[in-house]
């Protein structure tokens, strides 16, 4: 599979068009995909998309088709990634997720009370991916949002299996922890969660 | 709250089978793994967003929006002689913003043409002026060389001759050739001569007599000086010797500039 990316990536930079039109279409959605899961905004999603090519076209010669080109794509634009993580982080919104941001990322449900709840839920899920650290809420992201194999990911953070294993057990465990606590808080004090909700508060 | 066993579970890629029958056994795997697979529930429901046409379009073009590394490297020298075309200026100009490297590649490249000139110390311009060789100064002195004295004459008789004048017709009018030709004729005649013959001898003798009377002078005035000398001499007139003076161990010593050497003669 490397070996045809490999292949790929010098037709490319040999400045065939058509090539680079097969790489856009193999990739466009995957890389699209991360940075919305780490933007959770649809305009910032698209900017960091093109930085993510733009980086990747004018580095094409340092591929090596030594491991999966997706794993590249990602390792090249890790640190845009993160930046634009930790700027989200410093927003005082972030933490409060709006429908508009997790709206894409849900399937058109008949039933609407079903499709509110997963709405609900989505919201819960990104606003404590926010709260833990960012090589776990990466890892958790990567995995369980994107799909990654365990050595695409492994590859694209520069990190053994055995880590990004551990790391995604952690960032599991951890969200899991910090959603139950959500649950039981709001059972306890939901009507002050309510309102601190309506007010456009941070929880 | 302490068990890790789910964890190495996980790591060591257990089955889902074993990992259930630990959580059935420990309650707080048990908790750990409820919470787990709600939240993996929760990612479950989400899909990947889809992807925008416009954005799509607006990746595919992005080759025709900036260059690769390599691509600058090709394009460098063109624009350090200013001959890039104008979509690949733009293209580089984009590439440059963005990488780091190749920015301060092509700054150090543009800074080394607008580099200010060394200033010249100041002892050089008096060596290069002894050095150089002085201008030959333009002037008709040459027409009087050699060299156009021979042209000169080369190209009088070639107008002479288009003129259609020949010295041979002038001599011949004056009687010259005729003249000349008489003077040969009587030299070779005297040179057989028994006359000639004897003057010629006469001639030989006399300066032969000649040299032997300028030798027999030379060596007589000398024989004579010579003698004047060794009587001067051997009358009781003695030359004064140099003194010199003498250094505390007896030796003699020169005197200031005392080094060249004189010639004496007697």
């Amino acid at each position: 599979m490397s070996a045809e990316e490999k292949a790929l990536v010098d037709r490319c930079r040999l400045g065939e068009d058509d090539a680079w039109r097969l790489l856009v279409d193999q990739f466009g959605q995957k890389v699209y995909s991360v940075a919305y899961h780490f933007t959770l905004n649809r305009e910032d999603a698209e900017e960091l998309s093109q930085e993510i090519f733009l980086k990747t076209f004018e580095n094409l010669h340092r591929y090596d088709g030594s491991f999966p080109l997706v794993a590249w794509l990602l390792s090249l634009s890790r640190n845009l990634c993160i930046d634009r993580y930790r700027r989200r982080k410093r927003e005082r919104s972030f933490r409060f997720v709006s429908d508009d941001a997790v709206a894409p990322l849900l399937k058109s449900d008949d039933d609407p009370a079903a499709e509110a709840l997963k709405k609900e839920r989505s919201k819960i899920l990104f606003s404590v991916l926010a709260e833990i650290p960012e090589d776990l809420a990466e890892i958790l992201v990567l995995r369980d949002l994107d799909g990654l194999a365990y050595d695409e990911i492994g590859k694209a953070l520069d990190l053994p299996d055995g880590t990004v294993k551990s790391r995604l057990f952690r960032a599991r465990a951890e969200v899991a922890r910090r959603i139950r606590e959500r649950h039981e808080r709001r059972g306890t004090a939901g009507a002050f969660q309510t309102l601190a909700v309506a007010a456009g508060g941070v929880l | 709250m302490s068990c890790t066993e789910l964890e190495r579970l996980f790591l060591t890629g257990a089955s889902s089978e074993d990992a259930r029958r630990h959580r059935d056994s420990c309650a707080t795997c048990r908790s750990t793994g409820a919470d787990v697979d709600a939240a993996e529930e929760i990612a479950r429901t989400l899909t990947a967003p889809e992807m925008p046409a416009s954005l799509r379009t607006a990746l595919i073009e992005i080759p025709r929006r900036t260059v690769s590394c390599e691509g600058a490297e090709r394009l460098l020298p063109l624009a350090v002689e200013n001959e890039l075309l104008p979509d690949d200026e733009r293209r580089l100009s984009c590439h440059l913003s963005r990488c780091g490297g190749c920015s301060e590649a092509a700054a150090t490249l543009l800074a080394a043409r607008d580099l200010a000139e060394p200033i010249a110390p100041p002892w050089l311009a008096g060596r290069l002026a002894v050095a150089r060789p002085a201008k030959r100064r333009r002037s008709l002195g040459w027409l009087l060389g050699p060299k156009s004295a021979i042209a000169f004459a080369y190209g009088a008789a070639v107008v002479v001759m288009l003129l259609g004048f020949n010295p041979a017709d002038l001599a011949r009018r004056v009687g010259a050739g005729e003249l000349g030709q008489n003077t040969r004729a009587a030299v070779l005649v005297a040179e057989s001569s028994v006359t000639d013959r004897l003057g010629a001898l006469q001639e030989k003798v006399s300066r032969t007599l000649a040299v032997w009377k300028g030798r027999a002078g030379g060596y007589g005035r000398a024989v004579v000086s010579n003698a004047v000398s060794l009587i001067w001499k051997t009358s009781g007139t003695k030359q004064r010797a140099v003194e010199r003076p003498r250094n505390r161990d007896g030796r003699g010593a020169f005197k200031e500039r005392e080094t060249t050497t004189t010639s004496w003669r007697a």
